[in-house]
C-alpha cells in the first residue's frame, strides 16, 4: 500500500510546475557556476605553484644557513568548490624564521580579503538555498493541499491506515528530491573532472560520496520539516507562508544573527592586548639572551662586510677573525633561545586562533538548531575547509619549523660553525684587506685612488657572485598532510547525526500531528 | 474609490498570518540588531580613542625634532561610524589601519577585534534586514495579489462594477505598500529607540537627515518587490506558480547575483598575489641598491660616513627619494588593483536591485569600499600636507641641508632635515572629512535613479499585464 501511494505521488510530483522549475534551475546553476568555480581553483593552484617555485629559487641562492627563511604555502583544496568554509579567509602562507612569527594581531591582507564583500559561492550555497526551497515547496501541500482538494478524506475513507499514507508520501517526496540532488551532483562532477589540473585522490572521492549522502540527508530533513508544517495547518497557504518565513529564518537570519551576536558576546583579544603579550614574550627573550651573553664581549676590532643574499636578507660576505670568534661564541647561545621563544610566539598565535575558533563555535551553537546551518558546516567539514582543517595545516607548519631548525642545527654543529653566518673562511678577510691596503692606501693620486677603489669593489662583487650557494639537496621539503579520513569522519559524524536526528524528529512530530489531523 | 480599495486591502491582510509573522520577525531582528550594534559601537569607539590617543602621543614625542616628524612613521586608524547601524559596508574585512611617515606609506592592514573566520557572514544591519527579510515579506504579501483574488472569485466581482482596472491596481499597490511599510517603520522605530536611549551612539542632525534618506530609499527598494510580485501575479493564473517564479527570482537576485560577484571579479580582473608583490618589492630594492652603489645617483651615494669628504648627501637624497617613490608606487598599484577588482564585481552585481540599494545606503552611511578609496585619497593628501609642513619648517633652519628624503639615520648624522623642535599644535593631524548630505546625494544619484527606474519598469509591466488579465 505504501509503495502504491508513493508511486502515485512520485509520478504526480514529476508533472508539477514547481518540480520542473526546481530541477531546471538546479541544473542550470550548477552548469553555470561549476566551471567558474573550477577556473577559480585552477587560478589558485597556478598561484600556489608559482609561489612554491619562487621559494625554491630563493633556496638555491642561499649562501649561509642563517638566511634560510623559506615561506611555506598551503595548497588550495579542490573540494573547496563544494564547501568554501574558511579556506580563503585565513593566511595561507607562513614564513619560517627563528626570529619572529608573522601575523599575530593583524590580519595580513590576502589578495582576496577585500573580496569578502561578496558572500561565498560554492555548491553548498546552491544546495542550501535552491534545493531546500524546492524541498519545502514539494512538502508544504502534501497533507494540507490534499485536504483542500478533498482527496485526503477519500483516501482515508478506505482501508488505508493513516501511517501508510504518511509513509507513502514521505517515500515519494524523498524519491522526487533525489532527482535534482543527483542531477546537480552529476553536472557538477562533469564540470570538475575534465580539468587537467584536477586529480582526485581516493579519500577525496570518498568525501564527495559523503557530501552526496549528506545532501540527501539534508534535503530529507527539510522535506520532513515541510511535512510537519503541512500536518499542522488546515490550509496550504498558511503552511506555505509559515514555511517560507521559517525557511528564511533558518537559512539566513539565524546564522547571520548568531555570528553577529557571537562576535560581541565572546570577545577576542584586542590588538593592544595581543601586542602587550607579544612584547612580554620578546622582552623575556631579550632579557634571557642578554643575561646569557653577558660574558661574550666584542674586543673592538671586529669588521664585517655585508652583501645581499637570499630571501631579502643580507649576510656577512667577509668577516675578520675577531668577528668570527665573537659570533662563534654568540650564536650557540642566542639561536637556541630564539628557537625556544619562537615556540612561545607560536603558542600565542595559536591561543589567538583558538579564541577566534571559540567565537565561531559559539555562533555555530546558537545557530545549530537550523538544519541549513548544520548542512553548511557539514559540507565544509567534509571538504576539509573548516577550522579543523586549518588547524591541521598550522600543526604541519609547526612541525616543519622544528624540522628546519633541526636541519640547520645539525649542519652547523649547533650553530658553532662559521658557515652558519658567513661563507668565507678564516683569513679571507685579511687577504682582501692586504689587497686594499696595499693598492688603495699607497696610491697618492686621488683619481688613481678612486680607480683602485673601484677595482677592489669589483673584486669584492665578483667574489660575492662566485661564492657557491649552499648545497641544500637534503633540505627538508614541506609536505602538506591533509586530515586523514578518520579525523574527518570523527568531526563530521556528530553534525551528520544531528541532521539525521532533526529529520527523524520532524517526521515523528508530523506523524503524531497527522494521526490527529481533521481531514474533513 | 482608491481609498476604499486600499482600506479593504489593509483590513484583509491586517490579521493575516503573513502580516503578524513579518511584523513580529521584523521587530525581533531589528531589536537584536540594535542591542548588538550598541555593544559593538561602544567597543569600537573605545578602541579607536585609545589607539588614536596613543598615536597622537607618539606624534607629540616626534615633535621634539623636525626630522623625526618627517621620517618616523605614525598610525592612522579608521573612525567607527554611527551610521554603520544602517549599513556596515563589510568594513570588518576592509583595511582600517594605515602606517605612514611624511614620505612613505605602508600597505594598509586590518587591525581590530576582527575574526577572519566570521568574514563570510553579513552583519545584521538595516540593509541586511531590509534587503533580505523585508523584500521576502514583500513578495509573500504580493504574490497572490491578482491571481489569489482571481482564484477566490472576488476579482471579477470588483471589476464587474464601475471601478476602472488602473484604480484597482493602484489601490492594491498602495495597500500592499502599507502592509510592508508597517513592519519596516515599526522595526526601524524600535531600533532607533534602543540606540538613542543607550546614549553611547551620538546622532547629529546630519545623521538624522541621512537616516531619513535611507528610510526613503528602503521604501523605494521594497516597492520594487511589491511591484514585481504584482507583475508576476498578474501573469499567472495560479498563485502557486506565481510563488514558485517569485521565489526563484528572489533567490537569483538576492543570493546568487551578489555571491557571483566574487567569481566575476576574479575572472574579469586578475590581480597578482601579495607574495608576488613582495617579490617585486625585493627585486626592486636589490636593483636599487646595485644602482646606488654603482653611482647612478651620484658618487659615493652609498656612504654614510659623517665626514664631509667621504659622503654625498644630495646623491643619497636622490637615491632614497627614488626608492620611496618606487615603493609607494608598487604598494599603491597593488591596492588600486585589488579595489578595481572588487569594483568590477560590484558593477556586475548591480543588475540586482539589492546591490544597488546596498551601495546607495553605504554612500549615505559613509561606510564600505567607497569610503576606503576616499579615505586613502584623504590620507595621501594629508601626507602631502605633512611634507609641505616639514619643508616650510625646515626652510626656517639655517643649519639644515634642506634635503628631504626618507632615511632617519643620515638625517640625524648630516642634518639633512632640521633638528629643531616644532610646536605640536602646528603639526598637521589627520581628520577624516565626512560627506555632507548633499554630497552623499550627489554620489548616490545614479543608484537612486536606477531604483526609481526599476520601480517604473515593474509598475508599467504590471499595469499592462493587469489591463489584459483574464479575471474569469
Amino acid at each position: 500500500m505504501i509503495w502504491k501511494i508513493a508511486k502515485k505521488e512520485f509520478l504526480l510530483n514529476l508533472m508539477t510546475f514547481k518540480f520542473a522549475v526546481g530541477v531546471i534551475v538546479c541544473v542550470i546553476l550548477m552548469f553555470v557556476f561549476m566551471p567558474v568555480l573550477v577556473n577559480d581553483y585552477e587560478q589558485r593552484l597556478k598561484d600556489y605553484n608559482e609561489n612554491v617555485a619562487a621559494n625554491e629559487a630563493e633556496l638555491r641562492k642561499v649562501k649561509v644557513y642563517k638566511n634560510i627563511t623559506p615561506t611555506v604555502y598551503r595548497p588550495p583544496n579542490v573540494l573547496s568548490v563544494f564547501g568554501r568554509g574558511v579556506d580563503e579567509q585565513l593566511d595561507n602562507f607562513e614564513k619560517i624564521d627563528i626570529d619572529q612569527v608573522s601575523g599575530i594581531g593583524t590580519t595580513i591582507i590576502q589578495t582576496n580579503t577585500l573580496l569578502s564583500v561578496f558572500p561565498a559561492l560554492d555548491v553548498a550555497l546552491i544546495f542550501k538555498i535552491v534545493v531546500s526551497i524546492l524541498a519545502l515547496l514539494m512538502a508544504y501541500d502534501v497533507i494540507s493541499g490534499e485536504k483542500e482538494q478533498g482527496t485526503l478524506k477519500l483516501m482515508l475513507s478506505g482501508t488505508t491506515a493513516r501511517h501508510q499514507v504518511l509513509l507513502g508520501k514521505l517515500v515519494a517526496g524523498l524519491m522526487t528530491l533525489i532527482v535534482p540532488v543527483t542531477a546537480a551532483f552529476l553536472v557538477g562532477l562533469l564540470a570538475l573532472l575534465p580539468s587537467r589540473m584536477v586529480s582526485l585522490t581516493g579519500v577525496q572521492w570518498f568525501c564527495i560520496a559523503l557530501m552526496y549522502f549528506a545532501s540527501l540527508v539534508f534535503v530529507a530533513a527539510i522535506f520532513n520539516l515541510g511535512l510537519l508544517l503541512s500536518c499542522l495547518s488546515k490550509s496550504s497557504a498558511i503552511s506555505l507562508v509559515f514555511g517560507l518565513f521559517l525557511w528564511l529564518f533558518l537559512a539566513s537570519i539565524l546564522s547571520n544573527s548568531s555570528a553577529y551576536i557571537a562576535s560581541q558576546f565572546r570577545p577576542i583579544d584586542s590588538p593592544d592586548e595581543l601586542s602587550g603579550k607579544l612584547k612580554a614574550v620578546t622582552d623575556a627573550r631579550k632579557s634571557e639572551s642578554d643575561e646569557l651573553t653577558k660574558g661574550i664581549k666584542k674586543d673592538g676590532s671586529e669588521t664585517v662586510t655585508n652583501a645581499l643574499g637570499a630571501f631579502g636578507h643580507t649576510y656577512s660576505a667577509l668577516c675578520n677573525k675577531s668577528e668570527m670568534d665573537y659570533r662563534r661564541k654568540l650564536y650557540p647561545v642566542t639561536e637556541p633561545i630564539k628557537i625556544k621563544y619562537v615556540d612561545k610566539l607560536l603558542s600565542l598565535k595559536e591561543m589567538h586562533m583558538n579564541g577566534l575558533i571559540r567565537q565561531k563555535q559559539l555562533a555555530e551553537t546558537i545557530a545549530g538548531s537550523s538544519p541549513i546551518v548544520l548542512y553548511e558546516d557539514l559540507m565544509s567539514i567534509l571538504a576539509g575547509t573548516n577550522s579543523g582543517g586549518f588547524k591541521q595545516y598550522i600543526d604541519n607548519v609547526r612541525d616543519y619549523r622544528g624540522e628546519v631548525a633541526d636541519y640547520i642545527r645539525s649542519k652547523t654543529e649547533n650553530f658553532t660553525s662559521t658557515f652558519y653566518f658567513t661563507p668565507c673562511k678564516e683569513g679571507d678577510y685579511e687577504r682582501m684587506i692586504e689587497v686594499y691596503y696595499k693598492t688603495v692606501l699607497e696610491a697618492k693620486d686621488k683619481a688613481k685612488k678612486a680607480e683602485l677603489y673601484k677595482t677592489v669593489v669589483a673584486r669584492f662583487n665578483r667574489m660575492v657572485k662566485e661564492t657557491p650557494s649552499l648545497d641544500l639537496q637534503d633540505f627538508p621539503k614541506f609536505t602538506y598532510r591533509p586530515r586523514s579520513i578518520t579525523q574527518t569522519l570523527r568531526e563530521a559524524i556528530p553534525t551528520l547525526g544531528f541532521l539525521i536526528i532533526a529529520g527523524i524528529l520532524f517526521f515523528s512530530f508530523s506523524f503524531v500531528a497527522f494521526l490527529k489531523y481533521d481531514v474533513r | 474609490m482608491i481609498g476604499s480599495i486600499v482600506r479593504k486591502e489593509i483590513l484583509e491582510n491586517f490579521l493575516s498570518l503573513r502580516f503578524v509573522l513579518s511584523l513580529l520577525l521584523a521587530i525581533m531582528v531589528f531589536t537584536v540588531s540594535g542591542f548588538v550594534f550598541i555593544r559593538k559601537y561602544q567597543q569600537q569607539v573605545q578602541d579607536y580613542s585609545k589607539n588614536t590617543n596613543q598615536s597622537l602621543a607618539y606624534l607629540r614625542g616626534h615633535a621634539e625634532r623636525l626630522y623625526w616628524v618627517a621620517t618616523l612613521k605614525h598610525e592612522i586608524y579608521r573612525k567607527p561610524k554611527a551610521l554603520a547601524l544602517c549599513a556596515e559596508g563589510f568594513e570588518k574585512s576592509i583595511p582600517n589601519y594605515f602606517l605612514l611617515s611624511a614620505f612613505s606609506r605602508d600597505y594598509p592592514e586590518i587591525r581590530g577585534r576582527t575574526n577572519a573566520l566570521l568574514f563570510g557572514f553579513y552583519d545584521v544591519d538595516w540593509v541586511y534586514i531590509i534587503s533580505l527579510f523585508l523584500s521576502f515579506a514583500a513578495l509573500i504579501f504580493s504574490y497572490n495579489s491578482c491571481c489569489g483574488e482571481r482564484e477566490n472569485g472576488t476579482l471579477r466581482l470588483i471589476l464587474a462594477g464601475p471601478v476602472p482596472r488602473h484604480k484597482v491596481l493602484l489601490g492594491k499597490y498602495l495597500g500592499l505598500m502599507f502592509m510592508v511599510g508597517v513592519p519596516l517603520l515599526l522595526g526601524i522605530l524600535v531600533n532607533l529607540i534602543i540606540v538613542t536611549l543607550s546614549k553611547d551612539v551620538a546622532l547629529g542632525g546630519c545623521e538624522w537627515a541621512k537616516i531619513l534618506s535611507i528610510g526613503v530609499l528602503s521604501l523605494l527598494y521594497l516597492s520594487i518587490f511589491v511591484l514585481l510580485g504584482m507583475f508576476i501575479s498578474s501573469r499567472t493564473s495560479r498563485s502557486v506558480s506565481s510563488m514558485v517564479i517569485l521565489l526563484f527570482l528572489w533567490v537569483v537576485l538576492i543570493i546568487l547575483v551578489p555571491s557571483s560577484g566574487r567569481v566575476v571579479a576574479k575572472t574579469l580582473r586578475k590581480v597578482p598575489t601579495q607574495a608576488r608583490m613582495h617579490r617585486r618589492v625585493t627585486e626592486m630594492e636589490e636593483k636599487w641598491l646595485e644602482d646606488l652603489l654603482a653611482g647612478k645617483y651620484g658618487e659615493n651615494a652609498g656612504s654614510t660616513s659623517p665626514n664631509i669628504g667621504e659622503c654625498n648627501p644630495p646623491a643619497r637624497a636622490r637615491g632614497y627619494t627614488a626608492l620611496t617613490e618606487a615603493r609607494n608606487k608598487i604598494t599603491d598599484e597593488h591596492i588600486n588593483q585589488i579595489t578595481a577588482q572588487v569594483a568590477v564585481g560590484r558593477r556586475f552585481t548591480r543588475i540586482s536591485p539589492t546591490e544597488i540599494y546596498r551601495q546607495a545606503c553605504e554612500t549615505f552611511s559613509g561606510t564600505g569600499i567607497r569610503r576606503f578609496t576616499e579615505l586613502r585619497r584623504q590620507i595621501s593628501r594629508y601626507q602631502a600636507d605633512l611634507k609641505d609642513y616639514v619643508r616650510s619648517r625646515d626652510a626656517e633652519d639655517p643649519n639644515s641641508l634642506h634635503l628631504l628624503y626618507d632615511e632617519m639615520a643620515t638625517a640625524e648624522i648630516w642634518r639633512t632635515i632640521s633638528h629643531n623642535p616644532v610646536d605640536f599644535s602646528t603639526v598637521p593631524k589627520f581628520q577624516e572629512r565626512e560627506l555632507a548630505l548633499g554630497q552623499s546625494l550627489q554620489l548616490a544619484i545614479w543608484d537612486i535613479g536606477l531604483l526609481a527606474l526599476f520601480n517604473l519598469v515593474f509598475f508599467a509591466a504590471s499595469f499592462v499585464s493587469f489591463l489584459r488579465y483574464d479575471v474569469r
